[in-house]
């Protein structure tokens, strides 16, 4: 795997999760393709100096929601289904985000319409409509 | 194979509780974390684990049984204090720990020095504080031991000397080994442990997962439109460890239930209502001086 993950230790975002998040995003974005070798939990925790039991813990949760797998004795890999996956992925990243923005525009007391009309506009220029 | 159990332990020097009742379990195979203010009772605490101080009722035990002769052989201990002899070269300390321990490896000892730099012909009276702790550090991690209870094993050193004991204590974890380390650095505790004990005057005040105690532990942060606003039943919430009112804000130190507890208050009428995350660092300046810590959570989290 090539070395994509970094982890903020001092956020407040608990590791496994950012481990969790960026394996997840890779896959989405096709850096990691199905049947693809994960490093070790071992390596990785070496290679990003964070305990090794945090690692597992990360690797776990992605094999309980079915981006990876892992055999005894051969290691782990992105599912071979794992691309079908990434456009849900690639939706759940998208779905956070919002979310996070939507809070924070209630939280500023901005009303439904808007909440609306700046999301057409942020669509509108991220999103061009092509001229018909 | 090297679970820790402390229970009850006090340690008192001259009728002063050092450590006051203190009961803890480490588990194998991790990276332990022991964190707490100058006195807490940190060492302490490790000199009752090695036996190098009495306890004055507790117990320790490993694996269920109190310390003994083959136990201790299988724990490598740094100090915070060098324990070097000032007159003698690194070379014959490292001849020295040969003769003490019989599973001491001195071809690794010397690839550890190398990596931190440190000539081996020198006496341990021209070393800096750092050097000394580069030598303890790898003379213990050359001992092939289960256990290392390591006390600041980074003290003065520098951050690319900091990060090599940091690895070397992952690797110890990833060998299924039992890691217990003390540092004031608390981004060498959140990088490296995977479950932390805060202590304070004697006494354990917060224990538990890193990963976890970020993921429950959150600011949650509300602004009335006037001052005269009531919180209902919210204050009173067992997971409100906290609350601080300044006219028209309400900051929650709050242990789990953040987005709960954030929808309570923004039916209570609070508009502007944010979940700010925690770090290790914020964690532990409310564990240890509950007073001072909101604001400054809050006035990071506008400066970035």
């Amino acid at each position: 795997m090539p070395a994509v993950l970094t982890v903020d230790p001092r956020s407040g975002v608990p590791i496994y999760l950012q481990i969790i998040e960026q394996i997840r995003r890779s896959v989405a974005l096709g850096v990691l393709q199905a049947g693809e070798q994960l490093p070790t939990v071992k390596q990785l925790a070496i290679d990003l100096t964070v305990n090794p039991n945090t690692v597992a813990r990360a690797y776990r949760e992605l094999e309980r929601d079915r981006v990876i797998e892992t055999s005894p004795g051969r290691g782990s890999f992105v599912r071979p289904d794992g691309s079908a996956e990434a456009p849900k992925v690639g939706a759940e990243i998208g779905r956070g985000a919002l979310d996070v923005a939507l809070r924070e525009a209630k939280s500023v007391g901005l009303t439904r319409n808007e909440v609306r009309d700046l999301f057409e506009a942020g669509l509108e220029r991220w999103f061009p409509t092509e001229a018909a | 194979m090297s679970t820790i159990t402390i229970s009850n332990l006090r340690k008192l020097y001259g009728g002063v509780p050092a450590v006051d009742g203190f009961s803890l379990e480490i588990p194998e195979a991790t990276v332990f974390g022991l964190l707490g203010p100058n006195g807490a009772g940190k060492t302490t605490t490790f000199k009752c684990m090695l036996d190098l101080a009495r306890p004055s009722s507790g117990s320790i035990l490993y694996d269920g049984k109190p310390l003994a002769p083959e136990t201790f052989e299988r724990i490598a201990y740094v100090p915070e204090r060098s324990v070097l002899y000032e007159w003698m070269t690194v070379d014959e300390h490292v001849e020295m720990t040969r003769r003490a321990f019989t599973s001491f490896d001195p071809a690794r000892a010397y690839e550890l020095l190398a990596q931190f730099n440190v000539d081996p012909h020198k006496r341990a009276r021209a070393l800096s504080k750092g050097m000394k702790t580069a030598v303890m550090v790898a003379l213990a991690f050359a001992r092939n031991v289960n256990i290392m209870i390591l006390d600041e094993p980074t003290g003065g050193l520098d951050p690319v000397n900091q990060r090599h004991v940091l690895s070397l204590m992952i690797n110890e974890a990833a060998k299924g080994n039992t890691v217990i380390f003390s540092s004031h650095q608390i981004g060498q505790v959140e990088r490296a442990a995977e479950r932390i004990a805060v202590m304070d005057r004697g006494r354990l005040i917060l224990e538990g997962l890193v990963d976890d105690l970020k993921a429950d532990r959150k600011i949650v942060e509300g602004i009335f439109p006037d001052v005269s606003f009531t919180l209902d039943g919210i204050a009173n919430d067992a997971r409100v460890a906290r609350t601080d009112r300044t006219e028209r804000i309400v900051r929650l130190l709050v242990t789990a239930g953040a987005d709960e507890i954030a929808a309570h208050l923004s039916a209570a009428g609070a508009v502007g209502v944010r979940v700010l995350d925690l770090n290790l660092e914020d964690i532990f300046l409310y564990a240890v001086s509950p007073a001072t810590a909101t604001a400054d959570v809050v006035a990071k989290e506008s400066s970035t």
